[in-house]
């Protein structure tokens, strides 16, 4: 059971939890839509598009402005795909999102995937009030939560190189959507890179996690392909992979880290993107001197506070013998697992004060390109 | 004095302040410089070398009022002291004081220009018609948007430094990594920024779109300043202006030194003659120490993420830092309107980093708006050595917005 502390007050503005959908998003005025009807879309028998529109109609925005689309929407290079079941969207690579090895950093990575998250989102129409939720949830008070977020990147894009990423999500057991990413680089069309995140609903009042009825899940899984599309369709995938928890005593960590008023989103909770920065605080510096990273998957357990200090832990993960992804015993080789320059590692945040766990993690390195 | 590899040249180091306002006011004022006998090149500053896509060479779109010789779509950076045959000097000069006197009357009444935004698909920015200016756009994006719920003053400063690197690179005029024309490669320059001016009039918000202009100018003898103009592309409103001053230095000796003849004749031609886009803000900055020092903020630490390809700072983090020691009481009902910050050191990774803050006595400095405050910063090492000493004025949040507060809570119902 995932347990997330927040605070409490009742004002809405400061009500607004982080949204998880796609990102996080402030209770802006938005000059373009009016983000809140609280009338319910339900419309399951319309194709994606029309659901759109008439969704769009129904939040009330100007119906000439959502043909031209605002000055940002043309500018944005971003579009639901002809089917209107995913949405793809291009970005250029600026100098300042590259790290110390002249590629993009993951955290930039992990920014634009939050951003295309955000924009598919409200390209079908859902509220851009921060918590990118469909009307019926909002009138039933339901909220995007995190479970798990994996990726994977193949090739860094540097600097100016631009990236087309295609997003879509599905619906995953009772109370879970999945949201899927592909990233292309758009010169070569190669892939780059995937991604998968695990999303559940929570109710925002009783902050419990909730099942729904499937009429509330069909009014924004209209939006979402049928057929399962996935990200990762290879079996025993790593995005699937139990993650254990790293018990002391660890071998390298970094302690008292403390979100910076930077590390905030709309909504004054601690960004998403800013736990793995934390988890990649304490990885030793000869690995990520001579390694970049591969592979990182996340677990979301607990939400951090702007006032926590968190202690972050890591270790390496230890295997046996030579079949190191073998989660449920099998032998299945998926990449790089007799090459010894790959490293893996588990990871662990959690509070200084009382040691409750907030995330845990895993990483796999490897070599840097010549 | 900070290295910074990222931001690279474009501000003009102004050594003696008044010098270059003086010089800039009279539209003649292209007499005065010493480059014009090499043949100014203002004109051919249009010619830049396409922007590059992953490598690969787009065609460029055609930009207004291109006066180059060459075709539109030209081979990378080439010096520009060979180029121009002596017959076009005459023209050359012309030209430029034609430029430079239309700089001057847009100065005054900055208008957006939309029929170019479209053009500009992937934000690469371009070189706009008079030739020295840069101009690109950059939509807000969510996870730029801060606890403010604007964009934060870290986003803003990105986005200059973007369009700074962009400019140099559009304009030829990037060497190996961020920091260095071609020549000043070659001689082990690097351009590090001393000193960096803000105003923010208006922080824009998610969706908005904000166009930036940036341009160069010379600063004393061996200096550059650049200056940024920031607007609201859709409505042309100034959101912020900023400005710095940048010096030479040798990365081996990391002594300053003075700008080489070479030097000289790869980035003069990009100088504009134009007043200073903001007033010098020529206080003093103090330097605060544990007994002056009313909130301070210690054991602050470099992530990976803060460190740019060589491993130094990035500029932008030094902000974040200086207003992590700022009052939360001030952080969280003012909004940043000002700053002004001297770059004394540059860190790096092991660095650890404390953040003195002291909010002014307000009868002591300029007069300030009811509600504002100014506060004075220092980023020191532990043993003391300055990183940055900064000043900041903070207005009340929303002070312009109460139209939009009124749609907001509306909006809320």
């Amino acid at each position: 059971m995932l347990k997330f502390s927040y605070c409490n007050a009742t004002d809405l503005n400061q009500a607004l939890v982080q949204c998880r959908f796609a990102g996080s998003f402030g209770p802006l005025s938005s000059r373009r839509r009016s983000p809140r009807a609280a009338v319910s879309c339900s419309r399951s028998n319309l194709t994606p598009i029309q659901a759109v529109l008439s969704c769009q109609q129904q939040v009330g925005s100007d119906p000439v402005e959502s043909e031209l689309g605002s000055l940002a929407d043309r500018l944005r290079l971003g579009g639901l795909t002809e089917d209107g079941l995913s949405y793809k969207e291009k970005f250029i690579i600026r100098c300042y999102e590259v790290g110390i090895n002249k590629t993009a950093t993951i955290e930039t990575i992990a920014n634009l995937l939050q951003e295309v998250g955000g924009n598919h989102a409200q390209s079908v129409g859902f509220s851009r009030d921060g918590f990118a939720t469909s009307p019926t949830m909002r009138k039933l008070h339901l909220i995007w939560v995190t479970a798990r977020m994996h990726i994977e990147v193949y090739k860094y894009p540097a600097w100016s190189d631009v990236i087309e990423i295609e997003t879509w999500c599905q619906n995953e057991g009772r109370i879970g959507t999945r949201r899927d990413w592909i990233l292309k680089d758009v010169a070569t069309g190669e892939v780059i890179g995937r991604a998968t995140s695990k999303w559940v609903m929570m109710n925002e009042d009783t902050r419990r996690l909730q099942k729904v009825s499937d009429d509330v899940k069909e009014e924004y899984l209209v939006f979402c392909p049928r057929e399962p599309r996935l990200a990762f369709p290879e079996e025993n995938n790593k995005s699937l992979k139990k993650i254990s928890k790293l018990e002391d005593p660890v071998q390298y960590s970094r302690l008292g880290l403390m979100p910076r008023r930077a590390d905030l989103d709309m909504n004054q909770h601690v960004n998403n993107v800013t736990y793995i920065g934390w988890v990649l605080e304490s990885m030793p510096e000869e690995i990520i001197d001579t390694h970049e990273l591969q592979t990182i998957t996340l677990d979301y357990r607990r939400e951090c506070q702007r006032d926590d200090v968190v202690d972050s832990l890591t270790g390496p993960e230890l295997v046996e013998g030579s079949k190191i992804h073998g989660t449920n015993g099998s032998a299945t080789a998926i990449t790089r697992e007799d090459d010894l320059d790959c490293h893996q590692f588990l990871h662990l945040l959690r509070l200084s004060s009382d040691g409750q766990e907030i995330n845990r993690g895993r990483t796999e390195w490897r070599k840097k390109p010549t | 004095m900070v290295a910074t590899a990222v931001t690279s040249a474009f501000f003009p180091v102004t050594s003696s302040p008044d010098s270059s306002d003086s010089k800039n006011k009279k539209l003649g004022s292209i007499k005065s410089k010493p480059s014009v006998s090499s043949g100014s090149l203002q004109v051919k500053a249009n010619a830049q070398a396409p922007p590059k896509i992953n490598g690969t060479v787009a065609v460029t779109t055609s930009v207004e009022g291109s006066k180059n010789d060459d075709g539109a779509s030209s081979p990378p950076p080439r010096t520009f002291i060979n180029q121009l045959p002596d017959w076009s000097m005459l023209l050359a000069a012309i030209t430029t004081i034609f430029l430079a006197a239309e700089k001057q009357w847009m100065m005054l009444d900055w208008k957006p220009r939309r029929p170019d935004m479209v053009i500009d698909p992937f934000g690469i920015g371009k070189i706009v018609q008079d030739g020295l200016v840069f101009s690109q756009n950059f939509s807000i994006r969510s996870y730029e948007i801060g606890a403010d719920q604007t964009a934060s003053i870290e986003t803003l400063m990105n986005h200059l430094q973007e369009t700074a690197i962009n400019h140099c690179r559009s304009a030829g005029l990037l060497g190996e990594g961020f920091g260095a024309t071609p020549e000043m490669c070659k001689k082990n320059l690097i351009w590090v920024v001393t000193r960096m001016q803000v105003v923010v009039d208006r922080y824009p918000t998610w969706g908005d779109v904000v166009q930036v202009d940036t341009w160069v100018s010379a600063s004393g003898k061996n200096g550059m300043r650049r200056d940024w103009l920031v607007s609201n592309s859709e409505t042309g409103e100034i959101l912020t202006r900023a400005t710095s001053v940048w010096v030479m230095m040798n990365k081996l000796t990391r002594r300053l030194s003075k700008i080489p003849e070479e030097v000289r004749g790869e980035i003069e031609p990009f100088f504009m003659n134009s007043d200073p886009v903001l007033a010098e803000d020529s206080q003093k900055l103090v330097k605060l120490d544990d007994s002056t020092a009313e909130h301070v903020c210690k054991g602050l630490t470099p992530k990976w993420s803060d460190l740019d390809v060589n491993q130094h700072v990035n500029n932008v983090k030094y902000i974040g830092w200086i207003l992590e020691s700022a009052p939360l009481p001030i952080l969280e009902s003012h909004e940043l309107s000002a700053m002004t910050l001297e770059y004394r050191r540059e860190c790096g990774r092991d660095s650890v980093l404390q953040s003195l803050t002291t909010v002014s006595d307000s009868n002591t400095e300029n007069a300030v708006n009811v509600g504002e405050f100014n506060c004075q910063h220092l980023l020191r090492l532990e043993d003391g050595a300055e990183i940055v000493r900064g000043r900041t004025r903070w207005r009340p949040k929303h002070a312009e917005s109460s139209a939009n507060m009124d749609q907001i809570s509306a909006e809320r119902a």
